[in-house]
């Protein structure tokens, strides 16, 4: 569900969502397994990469895992386990470059959160579509928000259109920008290399510095915009819109 | 009175001149000393609505001067102490700042245009933060980078070290206003200041107190936890090292 490639003589480690059948549908295991991995890349790698196998970077949850839990307990897990891998990619000493190709969708937005540099294609769509399903993207908006500043943020996580990468790169969202999603992750490995050569301890404390300053290192905000996501899971408005996401995905 | 930092003021206009061009420069802790009287100086003058902060020579300023701390090992806490807080007081100041970017821009330098309410830079100055580069922690300069051009995009800058063009930083919302070269530099500097000048005076430092209270940056707590972070980095013998091979001293 993960695979873990080591690039540049051990340098930088590629974590790679690996479920390309399913567009790298997030699962409670496999968010578990990417924050484990990351955790452990960091005591032997200088920088980290965050890509996707296949066509798309990532496009959220798998809400087919959500049919048969009516009371929202595989939403919740779903919800926890983004919370805490976004949090952990955002606390780790070296720095993370997410390749979001082609989509990063919901769930998959909100994993650019964690990223320090975020690299897309002109024609990739990322955003947050999920109001209309009865869930809140709050869980995101501690790491969204400084990312993109208060409007923008507000735009994207209340507005369900998808946007554009050339859009998400005007925004703030993402960084860099290349024509061809093909061409995504090599630049995104390529940053990670020029990371990599930095002197790692100036490197770690800046990032540190950069967390207090954006507040993305507060536990007590994350488990607050967390706590609003959780809020909404199972109630009688989840309960009605989300069977058009697992409709919609189950294809 | 030290002549490293010198004040002209004209009508409603001042200049304020970092001048140590023989150093491009670069911020001493004498520097910063002259820099803090002569804010001192124009906090307390009435009349003055726009204040234009500018290098004499070739460069705007090249960042801290690291050579003159390499062997002193209190002198990094007390060199980034002073540039912490002579940021908060130009912040702080009633009129208008203006950053006459007249050439290289770098580090701590890239910073105090970071501080000015305007930055006005030509196409060919270079300017950035390379201070990852060296095994240096640019927090000094971080909280007024993130208050100009948001914290993701600060991030992406800051991580990344390296320099930029005058051009770049305009694009990347480090520079206001952007003059094709330095022969037009002035031109536009003195557009936007006159600008500046026709307005109420009163009003204008009243709108700027807001604005620093709302995005929080005369906060003296994160200032001086940034720049004791710079000086324990710089300290470091990471960034030592990196300093000696550098200056070619061993």
């Amino acid at each position: 569900m993960i695979r873990v490639d080591t690039l540049d003589n051990g340098r930088v480690t590629a974590l790679v969502l690996n479920r390309p059948d399913r567009r790298n549908a997030l699962t409670p295991e496999g968010l578990s397994r990417l924050a484990d991995a990351a955790r452990a890349a960091a005591d032997t790698s200088r920088a980290l990469v965050l890509a996707g196998e296949g066509r798309v970077f990532c496009a959220g949850f798998d809400l087919t895992l959500c049919r048969e839990s009516p009371d929202g307990a595989v939403m919740r897990e779903l919800l926890r386990a983004l919370s805490h891998v976004v949090r952990t990619l955002r606390n780790l000493p070296i720095p993370v470059v997410a390749a979001a190709h082609g989509a990063a969708i919901a769930g998959g937005c909100a994993l650019l959160g964690g990223a320090d540099i975020v690299v897309t294609d002109m024609h990739a769509k990322l955003g947050y579509p999920v109001l209309p399903l009865g869930v809140s993207p709050a869980v995101s908006a501690p790491f969204l928000m400084p990312a993109v500043g208060s409007g923008p943020a507000r735009e994207l996580m209340l507005n369900p259109a998808l946007i554009t990468g050339s859009d998400a790169y005007e925004m703030g969202l993402a960084h860099e920008l290349v024509q061809e999603p093909g061409d995504v992750a090599a630049r995104a490995q390529q940053i990670a290399s020029e990371l990599a050569d930095k002197p790692a301890v100036g490197l770690a404390a800046t990032k540190r510095l950069l967390n207090r300053l954006d507040r993305t290192d507060s536990d007590e905000i994350a488990r607050e915009a967390l706590d609003v996501s959780l809020a909404l899971t199972g109630g009688d408005e989840e309960r009605r819109l989300l069977p058009a996401g697992w409709a919609r995905r189950s294809t | 009175m030290s002549t490293l930092a010198t004040l002209d003021i004209d009508g409603r206009t001042a200049r304020l001149t970092l001048n140590r061009p023989d150093a491009r420069n670069a911020l001493s802790i004498d520097l910063l000393q002259a820099l803090h009287a002569r804010v001192d100086e124009l906090a307390n003058q009435d009349g003055v609505s726009v204040l234009v902060l500018t290098g004499a020579g070739k460069c705007f300023c090249a960042g801290m001067d690291l050579k003159a701390v390499l062997n002193d090992p209190d002198a990094p806490t007390t060199l980034l102490r002073l540039l912490a807080d002579v940021a908060i007081k130009i912040r702080a100041l009633p009129m208008a700042v203006i950053a006459r970017v007249n050439g290289a821009a770098i580090g701590g330098g890239c910073g105090l245009t970071c501080v000015c309410d305007f930055c006005v830079t030509h196409a060919d100055a270079k300017m950035g933060f390379p201070e990852v580069d060296l095994g240096l922690c640019p927090a000094v300069v971080a909280p007024w980078l993130v208050h100009k051009i948001g914290a993701g995009r600060a991030r992406a800058i800051l991580l990344r070290g390296g320099v930029m063009s005058g051009r770049q930083a305009h694009d990347a919302g480090i520079a206001s206003h952007l003059a094709d070269s330095l022969e037009q530099l002035d031109e536009t500097v003195d557009e936007l200041s006159s600008s500046l000048a026709a307005g109420g005076p009163g009003a204008l430092g009243a709108t700027k107190s807001l604005l620093n209270r709302l995005d929080g940056s005369l906060d003296r707590d994160i200032a001086r936890h940034a720049a004791d972070l710079s000086a324990r980095i710089l300290a470091s013998d990471e960034a030592q090292r990196a300093l000696r091979a550098r200056f070619g001293t061993d």
